[in-house]
């Protein structure tokens, strides 16, 4: 084996049944070292199942999975080379922060006080140094955060594996969390396996997402693959809600295609298609707001909702009714208001 | 055992084996605090030995001696109704032992071991009878009986107690004494008679004379020991013995055959056998009659020579047919439901 | 791939891991096979009269083939051992000759179940005198007798449940976790070899002989037996001993079930002054032996009781021995177990929601529309619960029957003297335990598998305000008159019994005295304390059995618990449903089922303290499970995985995670099982031997022999040792540790 695949991680043909019921229908993956991918997908969708049977907690009913080039299929989860954040956390209320980061280093071996210093030095590397003493009862929501990833980064695994670590955060301190897990990664180079079901999360931290629906993976690709060129309309709505309109595509050419959007037309990326009735997904920044008479799709407003930096508008429009943002006016558009609707240059695309 | 045997044997034999403590394997069938008692004492005069006790009713010991019986595991049988021992004897599952001891028994004793062919012997006895609460008889004003047929009595009804002859020996031997006494027939005609006088049939055979030490109940048909250790403990029981005669029971003792320790067996039969250690009954509270003519008699316990006893036939009601016979007659006849 | 390396050089991590797993595979292989082998050479196969623990049988090896290890058994004749060395060697070659995996494990797993099925086998087929059935004897000729099982097999028994285990975990059953799935072989083993095997050993009794050889005749005889099944007494004659029990069990049920429900009533929903007090009364039960009530009432309501003495010399009438029979054992019954049904339905009428009981008042209904409408039928099941419950407790009863059991008796007490009087009829015992057992266990059955998902109770409910609606005036009136009438009586039995310990005799001679406390306790200091009270003995021999057994069924208990809340296994309901069964089978049934299994080889026990152990582990288990499963329930299950994938095995998240965390339920399971092994007589009066008294059954004895003030004055004492011990229990968990380990659990989950 070689250090370029220590972290390396790899399901093969891995399906995963309990009783009766299919969780994962037929999982292959590669996750290349130093990589942080994400398990994104809707609850029941297999991320977790995935998530534990890498790290032993669950056994594949077939298949394979390798970590570092080995076959741990059948390796208990106490002699895999990985360490796992949960989402509860699940530290040990009886022990304090500094044991609970000392646990694993003295399960695999380590001297009580090689492990009490090393299990310091990983406080510090996540800014708890000097609350080794206090109990989990006694450090807030975000402290206890850390102190598990601590507790998992300490034992310097191939793999980092982490199970919605931050659904139990509130939405400021998520947003700081998320880049400091992000900064960690990137600092200490290991790979991280994360699981979500926040799109906007996943999309923050990862290199690449896996969008996984009802056992079986639906897209890999990077956060800007998945924006832009979604695989489907499961994907197209669940990663940055999208409009999914009907369209026509007028002609192709060198890989870019006219395609008709009511009154519109617009060149989009042709992805393959060919001329003939089309679905495009619309972000719902993909559409400017004008007033009526102007160039674009009319429309009438449905409703509005004023929400600070933005407005956010429901438009009764000939694709339908259609989600928009505008972040240009200050002033909602009342009820039942004639509007048009421009196409910006980015956040439409055509789903294959 | 081959040569291996012997070579291991011998090898083994080469370690230095401390000291060969010597064992008995007891039985004993009596009360546990007379078993204690008795081995104690025995052991206080025999170091070199360890006495391993078991207590199991006769019934339970003569099932485990027959069981073991190819592979014994036990030396010796002590105390317990005759009858077991009679019956292991008639099995050959005891060893055949002529104690020096024979000499200073009772005759009763010495036909014991007689009609067994010197299998079994005779340890102590105790005639039936019954004791009653003098306090409830004066109260109530009713004449304490001298003989069964007294106990039919009216002033009784709901007086009486008596033991299940299907649970307790003690109630069998009853059973026994009365059919040989007037015949079968006319013996269960007396007990369906009694029936009417029966407060309750109890479990074990003793419980009626407790019963009536503590004014539970007026009289209790027991063997006489058992109501003389009552009166002995400060109830106010007096002890009766029927006119007609009576039955008794021989508590025995038994050498298993081909047991581990035939010598120390030995020694404890001869020794149980003496005055001193037939003496230590009475202390434990068992007023039986030693078999020991030297032994002093308790002087709580009753004169074998004012009673009047009938001539057991150990051999037939000691046997499972007639046993079973009678048992089933008792309970078709009398049932055990008392008047309540 | 190289294995050489780890060692030397500092290996990559994930060789390194696959490394390690191969040498414990290996190293936990080694140290079982030297095991095996350091026990076939040195330790003696077969039973040691004397008790192996004495170590005297070093000494007299040369003189005695039994003491002889199994090699040494083998070679010179005993061919039954033969297979057991083989498959043991089989089991090293392949040690030796094939890497640890999927195909080492089977044939490990297949030796180690062979190796059992043989000796399983063999066992009860070859007893002292040679074979045990004659079929096998004219199939295979004689065969030389053998002793029970002793050290030397029970450990290879031991081995060969490892063997299994390991190679279950070589071929990756369970995530290869070898600590779970050696905890659940050997648990299986233990459960199959005391709870069933002793079961299966008295049906098989019931259709053997004197000798052994097979017959219906007992079983035959004692089925249509009309003292059992007589239904006469509907016509004015006798009933059965079945009926009697049954009708008897319905009695109690419904007696305790009322008065248990106005208790609950009155402690939760009105203005009664003493409520907290009350539920003292739901502590009685626990501490309070058997017979204890039986006897108090004697003294209170016999012939010469106290009551009965006064009533009949204020009126003149005689009431005589009425409390012999079924009123008395009733009363005794309602006494003991209404605590019980308290217990259970303040848990009933608490749960119940109280805005169903609000929504129900401001619908217009008054209190007592309400009380009919909606609470009553609310509490229905639980009410059914109860009686079910109070039915089983009836049934299994022992003690109070025994003293106060007039002519009848009943099953429990029947079963006891068809064993111990001169019936000596083991058949008719397992018929009638047989009835007994399905009474019971129709009745668990029924209360699980009717009653389950019918419990409206709203348990633990939050957010659910609201104050339970008082009961209307027409109920409360008569409740708490019931409440304070029993409560009374309650406590004038207890006040008797702690009283009568100090009346010189009873009935008779009511001078105080301390006679029989200084007969039961006494001590003398002559050159150093000499314990010359009669009760000493007993005393010590139970509370030395209560201490032993208590720390084995916690762990026991814990352990299934742990296996059956956090390791999915195979049969795992199967295995829970069975062990929670096992609650359902009366002591008497256990005690006459363990005589049967283990007065004879293979297995060996009776007169031992090893078979008192055995017994109250197994069979106050099923509470330390349950314990164990409620506090594993709230222990969130991610603390396991999480140690889990922090590296340490199993053992270590046992040892350094979970137990720590459920340090109060420990502590729960030992003091309960401590002091059940101290109150419980039905199933120990047939294992107590003479060298291994307890004292429930020293008691019993004393009470047969009349001897109550010593009887009584002993079990003051040991409700007052039961009190101490629960009092210093709680004072030792304490409010503050369970609060910070809660507050702790609740800022984790958070």
């Amino acid at each position: 084996m070689s250090g370029e695949t220590r972290g390396a991680v790899e399901f093969r043909q891995v399906r995963k049944l309990f009783g009766g019921f299919t969780a994962i229908r037929s999982l292959d993956l590669v996750i290349a070292p130093g990589e942080l991918v994400t398990l994104l997908g809707p609850s029941g969708c297999g991320k977790t199942t995935t998530l534990r049977m890498l790290a032993g907690l669950e056994s594949p009913t077939s298949g394979k999975i390798l970590i570092g080039g080995q076959d741990v299929t059948r390796l208990p989860a106490n002699r895999r080379d990985v360490s796992m954040v949960f989402q509860s956390y699940a530290l040990f209320p009886h022990m304090n922060v500094a044991e609970n980061v000392a646990y694993g280093l003295e399960s695999g071996g380590m001297k009580r006080a090689e492990a009490r210093a090393a299990a310091e030095a990983g406080l510090e590397l996540v800014g708890l140094g000097g609350l080794g003493a206090r109990l989990p009862a006694e450090i807030s929501g975000g402290q206890q955060q850390r102190v598990a990833v601590a507790r998992a980064l300490v034992l310097e695994p191939q793999v980092l594996l982490l199970d919605e670590p931050l659904s139990n955060l509130d939405a400021r301190l998520r947003r700081r969390v998320r880049t400091e897990i992000r900064d960690l990664q990137q600092r200490l180079g290991f790979t991280a396996v994360y699981v979500t079901h926040d799109q906007e999360e996943a999309l923050a931290v990862s290199d690449r997402i896996v969008v996984m629906r009802e056992g079986e993976i639906a897209q890999v690709g990077t956060p800007r693959e998945l924006y832009d060129a979604p695989a489907s309309e499961f994907i197209a709505d669940f990663i940055g809600e999208a409009n999914v309109v009907d369209a026509e595509i007028l002609s192709v050419s060198s890989g870019q295609a006219q395609v008709r959007l009511g009154a519109m037309v617009a060149e989009l990326p042709a992805r393959g298609l060919a001329a003939g009735p089309a679905r495009v997904a619309l972000r719902s920044n993909a559409l400017r707001v004008g007033g009526a008479g102007e160039a674009g799709l009319e429309g009438k407003v449905a409703t509005s909702a004023f929400l600070g930096d933005h407005v956010e508008y429901e438009i009764e429009s000939a694709l339908g009714r259609i989600f928009v943002i505008d972040d240009e006016s200050d002033e909602p558009l009342a009820p039942g208001t004639a509007v048009s609707l421009a196409l910006r240059p980015r956040g439409a695309a055509l789903i294959p | 055992m081959n040569k291996l045997t012997i070579a291991l044997a011998g090898a083994t034999a080469l370690v230095p084996a401390g000291a060969m403590a010597a064992e008995l394997n007891l039985i004993c069938s009596a009360d546990v605090v007379v078993c204690e008692k008795i081995v104690s004492a025995f052991q206080a005069g025999h170091q070199d030995a360890a006495v391993n006790m078991v207590r199991l009713s006769s019934g339970e010991a003569y099932a485990k001696v027959r069981a073991e019986s190819r592979n014994p595991q036990t030396d010796l049988w002590w105390a317990g109704t005759g009858d077991p021992h009679l019956q292991a004897a008639s099995d050959r599952l005891t060893e055949e032992y002529k104690s020096p001891m024979l000499n200073q028994l009772y005759p009763w004793a010495v036909r014991q071991a007689e009609v067994s062919g010197y299998r079994t012997v005779g340890v102590y006895s105790g005639a039936l009878g019954w004791g009653y609460n003098k306090d409830i008889f004066a109260q109530k004003g009713i004449t304490p009986p001298a003989c069964w047929k007294d106990l039919l009595d009216p002033a009784l009804k709901g007086e009486i107690e008596i033991a299940d002859p299907n649970s307790s020996g003690t109630a069998y031997t009853t059973l026994a004494t009365l059919v040989q006494l007037m015949g079968e027939d006319e013996a269960f005609a007396y007990l369906k008679a009694l029936n009417g006088n029966i407060a309750q049939y109890t479990k074990s055979g003793s419980a009626p004379v407790k019963a009536a030490a503590r004014g539970e109940t007026g009289l209790g048909i027991v063997f006489q020991h058992d109501a003389v250790a009552q009166a002995v403990a400060g109830f106010p029981i007096v002890v009766g013995s029927p006119c007609e005669g009576t039955g008794y029971e021989i508590g025995s003792m038994s050498i298993v055959a081909g047991g581990p320790n035939p010598d120390e067996a030995k020694i404890f039969y001869d020794w149980v056998l003496t005055p001193e250690a037939q003496e230590l009954m009475p202390e434990a509270g068992s007023f039986q009659i030693p078999s020991n003519k030297n032994a002093k008699v308790p002087k709580e316990a009753p004169d074998l020579g004012s009673i009047k006893l009938i001539d057991y036939d150990f051999a037939t009601y000691g046997s499972s047919e007639k046993r079973k016979a009678l048992l089933a007659r008792w309970d078709a006849e009398i049932g055990g439901h008392a008047t309540e | 791939m190289s294995l050489a390396g780890p060692a030397e050089a500092p290996a990559p991590p994930c060789l390194h891991s696959q490394a390690r797993v191969m040498s414990q595979d290996n190293r936990r292989l080694d140290y079982t096979l030297a095991g095996a082998l350091a026990v076939l050479l040195l330790v003696p196969w077969y039973r040691v009269r004397g008790g192996f623990f004495s170590f005297d049988w070093p000494g007299e090896l040369a003189g005695k083939h039994d003491l002889w290890p199994a090699m040494a058994q083998a070679v010179t004749g005993r061919w039954q051992i033969w297979p057991v060395l083989l498959l043991l060697a089989l089991a090293a070659v392949q040690r030796l000759v094939r890497a640890p995996g999927a195909a080492r494990g089977r044939a490990l797993a297949v030796i180690g179940a062979a190796g059992l099925g043989w000796m399983m086998l063999e066992g009860m087929s070859i007893g002292l005198r040679g074979w045990n059935w004659g079929l096998l004897e004219t199939l295979f000729g004689a065969a030389a007798g053998q002793p029970a099982f002793g050290a030397g097999a029970l450990s290879l028994g031991l081995v060969f449940t490892l063997l299994i285990a390991f190679g279950l975990a070589e071929r990756g059953a369970l995530k290869g976790d070898a600590f779970v799935l050696g905890a659940i072989s050997v648990l299986v083993l233990l459960v199959a070899t005391f709870v069933f095997y002793p079961i299966v050993s008295m049906f098989t009794g019931a259709f053997q002989d004197f000798d052994g050889s097979f017959t219906t005749e007992g079983v035959t005889r004692n089925l249509i037996d009309p003292k059992i099944w007589s239904l006469s007494c509907l016509a004015g004659g006798y009933c059965g001993v079945a009926w009697r029990t049954f009708f008897l069990a319905v009695a109690t049920a419904t007696g305790t079930t009322v008065l248990g429900l106005a208790f609950a009533l009155v402690a939760t929903r009105t203005g009664f002054p003493f409520k907290k007090s009350l539920r003292l009364l739901t502590v009685l039960p626990i501490i309070t032996p058997p017979f204890v009530v039986g006897l108090a009432l004697t003294l209170m309501l016999g012939r010469a009781g106290v009551v009965t003495q006064w009533i009949e010399t204020l009126t003149g009438f005689e009431l005589g021995r009425w409390l012999y029979g079924l009123a008395g054992i009733w009363i005794a019954q309602m006494l003991s177990f209404t605590p019980i049904s308290f217990l259970i339905l303040i848990g009933v009428v608490d749960g119940i929601s109280p805005s169903m009981e609000e929504a129900s008042q401001t619908l217009r209904s008054d209190r007592w529309r309400t009380f009919r409408k909606v609470s009553l039928p609310l509490m229905a099941p639980g009410l059914a619960n109860a009686f079910l419950i109070g039915f089983i407790e009836s049934m299994a009863d022992f003690g109070n029957p025994l003293v106060l059991g007039g002519s009848g008796g009943v099953l429990s007490t029947e079963i006891f003297f068809a064993v111990v009087g001169a019936q000596n009829d083991p058949a008719r015992a397992a018929v009638l335990a047989s009835i007994l057992l399905i009474f019971t266990l129709s009745a668990f059955l029924a209360q699980r598998l009717w009653l389950a998902g019918r419990n409206f109770a709203t348990v633990g409910g939050k957010g659910d305000g609201g104050r339970h609606a008082l009961l209307p005036a027409r109920v409360s009136g008569p409740v708490t008159c019931i409440v304070v009438v029993w409560g009374g009586f309650t406590v004038a039995v207890y006040a008797l019994i702690l009283f009568g310990g100090f009346v010189r005799i009873w009935g008779l001679d009511h001078s105080l005295t301390l006679e029989h406390y200084q007969r039961a306790f006494g001590i003398a200091f002559d050159g150093g304390v000499r314990w010359t009270g009669v009760a000493w003995n007993s005393f010590w021999t139970t509370m030395k059995i209560a201490l032993l057994a208590a720390p084995l069924t916690a762990a026991v208990g814990l352990m299934t618990a742990w296996l059956i809340v956090r390791q999915h296994f195979p049969g795992r309901a199967a295995f829970e449903f069975a062990l929670m069964m096992s609650f359902a089978i009366p002591g008497t049934v256990i005690g006459i089922s363990y005589i049967m299994a283990f007065n004879l080889p293979p297995v060996q026990m009776t007169g031992s303290a090893a078979i008192l152990i055995a017994c109250f582990v197994f069979r106050n288990m099923p509470v330390g499970v349950r314990g164990g499963v409620a506090a594993m329930a709230q222990l969130d299950g991610s603390l396991d995985e999480a140690s889990l994938t922090l590296g340490a095995g199993s053992g270590r998240t046992m040892r350094r995670v979970i137990l720590p965390l459920m340090r109060p339920a420990i502590l729960a399971a030992l003091v309960y099982s401590f002091v059940r092994a101290i109150t419980s007589i039905s199933a120990v009066i047939f294992l107590v031997s003479a060298k291994y008294n307890m004292a429930t059954a020293y008691i019993v004895g004393l009470v047969e022999n009349g001897e109550y003030g010593i009887a009584i004055a002993y079990s003051s004492v040991l409700i007052v040792v039961m009190i101490s011990i629960i009092g210093g229990f709680q004072l030792l968990v304490g409010e503050r540790q369970m609060r910070r380990r809660e507050n702790g659990m609740k800022e984790a989950r958070a």
